[in-house]
């Protein structure tokens, strides 16, 4: 059974994310820097009356920084009860991947992708990269007294 | 598939539902073990743990959740025996029934965390079908083979419990399938499996509903099958499914003859299955109480505090019109009544997020009796709360600081029985936990035990200082960071953390007080002082390196001016600079820096124009800013997530602009910034 996936560019590379847990995208008009937060916070972001953390994609993936456009996109994704956005170079598309398109990722990509990438989709000519969302936005565990 | 999408609409409720039985039940089952452990039979609160599993078992079974639905059955079915026996229970009993609760209880968890649901731990059921046994003093009653006339494919998905429950039936209720075909054209006119799940439920228990997929009458290719316990006609459940092609089908040849001797032995308690039955539908309409979730409130607060940035825009503009001769006395005289319905609005928006501090501390008797098991200390808990309310904010961030008193009240305060008797006290120590409503918007709360007493010269020696001459200084020794008075970390207590989590939370986050008591030998006493609620505050606005941010009101001691002709830098003291403040030298943090927002090219933070004065340990410690830019009361959103939750950030707010501003706890920020502080931030 295919599944739904959103598509987005980070430095010309495409990535997906499944659509299930992609609540929305946004246009960026900046966010907001929270002093202490881990360097790929790019700070939050009010979506729909919610204040959310955004997660720069290029900072996490170790790129360099770019001029944010118009096609600039946040990505508002869900995790468990977490919602956090990712902040990509545009996001325009909405692919279906079979699994049998989904292969595990090659060991070059594994290695440059500090294991971001959990699988890759060849689409016709396209190589997708489906990123494993909860370690790009970071694992960190809240915090408190370890008890509940 | 379809069914699943239908379950996700239906689970809020269901899991909103279910914590508030679980409770329910955990409270019942507490009280039962306090009846049997002095021997006595406690029939009410067997009865209401019935009633609590029953109705998790019904609602489990509508969302499909088979492994709850099992547990909570054999669960019952040990109770129904011990009802019969006047609401005895051995002993023995107790702790399968904790187990089944927990279990139950990760099960919620999973759910409401969107996971897949594991199944039933081998041997449960087996240790819970035992008790039924053990309470009847035979075997386990084998239900009479009556077959279910069921096809394969839905009898295969049947687990031995939801068979043996169809079997055997409840008094005088028929097993019953009924099939419902969802449709297009019946979606259109209301007729989803929602909502026939939600008909049907008024007139059956459902035991199992399973979505089959294949091809269906009238064309359909999804088939949810109902299988229920009823009272009620075919006809009847068949206008519940909205007519054919549904339909409904005896899964029994005659109805349901159920061991006779049961249903004439035991009236009373199915007339309190039926009650159960009724009542959710019955508080639903008479109670007058409404569940909601927060986000809702949140979202109204929200629109308040729109209304009182826009006021306060209104509020200029009128008086630049007074300033411009304009007759504005009838506009003044509506703002300032304008004015008054807004504070009204707040306060009632304020009460509608209160939750009752009994209710917030419905755990702490499981947590106490969990730390009886794992200690061996006898312990009693008092709760003396009251009738008081705390907003939810505050009271989901204070709970973890009370379980942490709690929790090092009897590891660490509470003496062994053998020792407490040598000491001539009762071999059961104490420890209450106490509320009352202080005076202007605080909530005060104690934690006391009758234990040994805090051993200031342990402490002292332990932390390498000299022994504190105060109280406030032994609970300044007792809140460093990594403080422990035990060497080895307990399986309760320990790892390093402790009574600084408790500082934190009261102090720094809620801006409330923390106080201690003790005495050698006779016990100790924390005294926190929160305030009621921390949604709403007055804040001040300012600027600082191009970007906003707010401050609570109340934690600003003093606003000075900053002449920069006039600060001295002592040789020597890398790069502190004191300002004068009324013939004292302050130290002069530059804001700036400690948000990281100094500019790159290596210009050191400035010192700004401003400054704001905050006890930072009750040091003076003056933070410069830019520009001041007023007053005004702001919602505080707190940060959630933990990418965001930092140290010196109280939470976010917004100032009318759609952008969050920060709100900055200025005496956290500067100590974890400090070089003493810790840099807590998550890698």
């Amino acid at each position: 059974m295919s599944v739904l996936h959103v598509v987005f560019k980070v430095d010309g590379a495409e990535y997906a994310l499944p659509a299930s847990d992609v609540l929305q995208m946004e246009t960026f008009t900046g966010a907001t820097p929270v002093p202490g937060a881990p360097s790929h916070v790019a700070g939050l972001v009010q979506v729909r009356g919610r204040v959310i953390p955004v997660v720069d994609a290029r900072v996490r993936f170790g790129l360099p920084p770019v001029q944010r456009s118009l096609d600039t996109r946040v990505v508002v994704g869900q995790l468990g009860n977490r919602t956090v956005g990712l902040l990509v170079d545009s996001a325009r598309e909405v692919l279906k991947l079979d699994p049998a398109q989904v292969k595990p990722p090659p060991p070059l990509v594994v290695e440059g992708a500090r294991g971001f990438v959990k699988a890759v989709a060849q689409v016709g000519p396209r190589l997708v990269m489906l990123i494993d969302f909860p370690r790009v936005i970071g694992e960190e565990a809240p915090d408190g007294d370890g008890q509940r | 598939m379809t069914g699943s999408v239908d379950l996700a609409d239906f689970l809020p409720a269901y899991l909103a539902e279910a914590e508030e039985l679980l409770g329910a039940a955990q409270r019942h089952l507490l009280a039962v073990e306090a009846s049997v452990r002095r021997g006595l039979a406690h029939p009410r609160a067997v009865r209401e743990l019935f009633r609590a599993l029953h109705t998790i078992k019904g609602l489990s079974a509508m969302v499909d959740v088979e492994s709850i639905v099992s547990i909570a059955h054999w669960m019952e079915t040990s109770l129904r025996h011990s009802d019969r026996a006047g609401g005895r229970l051995p002993e023995s009993s107790v702790e399968p029934l904790m187990e089944g609760l927990r279990e139950i209880e990760q099960r919620v968890r999973q759910l409401a965390a969107g996971k897949p649901v594991t199944p039933v731990p081998a041997g449960l059921l087996e240790r819970l079908e035992a008790l039924e046994a053990a309470a009847l003093g035979t075997d386990p009653a084998k239900p009479a083979p009556v077959a279910l006339e069921l096809d394969a494919t839905v009898s295969a998905r049947l687990s031995a419990a939801e068979r043996e429950q169809l079997t055997v039936g409840a008094a005088g209720k028929r097993a019953v399938r009924l099939d419902f075909i969802p449709g297009a054209e019946r979606a259109s006119s209301g007729i989803t499996i929602n909502s026939v799940r939600e008909r049907v439920a008024k007139l059956a228990e459902a035991v199992k509903v399973l979505p089959l997929s294949g091809p269906a009458a009238g064309g359909g290719s999804l088939t949810f099958v109902l299988l229920l316990l009823t009272d009620a006609t075919d006809d009847a459940l068949l206008e519940a499914a909205g007519g054919p092609p549904a339909s409904v089908r005896a899964l029994t040849a005659a109805p349901a003859v159920p061991a006779a001797p049961i249903v004439t032995t035991e009236p009373e308690l199915e007339a309190v299955v039926a009650r159960v039955e009724e009542e959710p539908e019955e508080q639903r309409r008479g109670g007058g109480t409404l569940r909601v979730e927060v986000s809702r409130l949140d979202e109204a607060l929200e629109r308040l505090a729109a209304l009182v940035v826009n006021r306060s825009r209104l509020t200029r503009a009128v008086a630049a019109l007074t300033a411009a001769g304009a007759p504005t006395r009838e506009l003044t005289a509506i703002l300032q009544e304008n004015g008054r319905q807004l504070r009204d609005m707040r306060a009632a928006i304020i009460r509608l997020r209160m939750v009752k501090v009994a209710d917030v501390l419905e755990r702490l008797p499981l947590l106490v009796r969990g730390l009886r098991r794992s200690t061996g200390k006898a312990v009693r808990l008092e709760l003396e709360v009251g009738d008081a309310e705390l907003d939810k904010a505050v009271a989901d961030r204070l709970l973890p600081a009370l379980v942490h008193l709690v929790r090092n009240a009897v590891d660490h305060a509470l003496e062994l029985p053998e020792e407490r008797r040598a000491a001539g006290k009762p071999e059961e120590g104490l420890v209450r936990l106490a509320c009352h409503g202080g005076a202007s918007g605080l909530l005060e709360l104690s934690v006391t035990d009758d234990g040994r007493g805090v051993d200031a010269e342990a402490v002292a020696r332990r932390a390498g200082v000299p022994v504190p001459a105060t109280s406030d200084g032994l609970l300044d020794v007792l809140c460093r960071p990594g403080f422990s008075t035990r060497d080895a970390a307990t399986s309760t207590s320990g790892r390093g953390m402790g009574m600084d989590i408790v500082r934190r939370i009261t102090v720094d986050q809620l801006g409330g007080e923390l106080r201690l008591e003790t005495r050698p030998g006779q016990g100790t006493t924390f005294r926190l002082r929160v305030p009621l609620t921390i949604t709403l505050l007055d804040a001040l606005i300012f600027e600082c390196a191009g970007l906003r941010y707010a401050v609570a009101v109340g934690s600003v001691e003093e606003l000075i001016d900053v002449d920069a002709a006039r600060l001295t830098r002592p040789a020597g003291a890398s790069g502190v600079v004191l300002v004068e403040r009324r013939g004292s030298a302050v130290p002069l943090l530059s804001l700036e820096r400690l948000l990281e927002r100094g500019s790159p090219d290596g210009q050191r933070g400035g010192t700004g124009a401003k400054a704001l004065i905050v006890r930072q340990r009750g040091e003076p410690v003056a933070f410069a800013v830019d520009r001041l830019l007023g007053q005004q009361e702001i919602v505080l959103r707190p940060l959630e997530d933990p990418l965001v939750r930092v140290p010196g950030v109280a939470g976010a707010t917004d100032l009318g602009d759609g952008q969050p501003t920060l709100v900055l706890d200025l005496a956290a920020l500067g100590a974890a910034r400090s070089g003493n502080g810790r840099r807590e931030r998550a890698t």
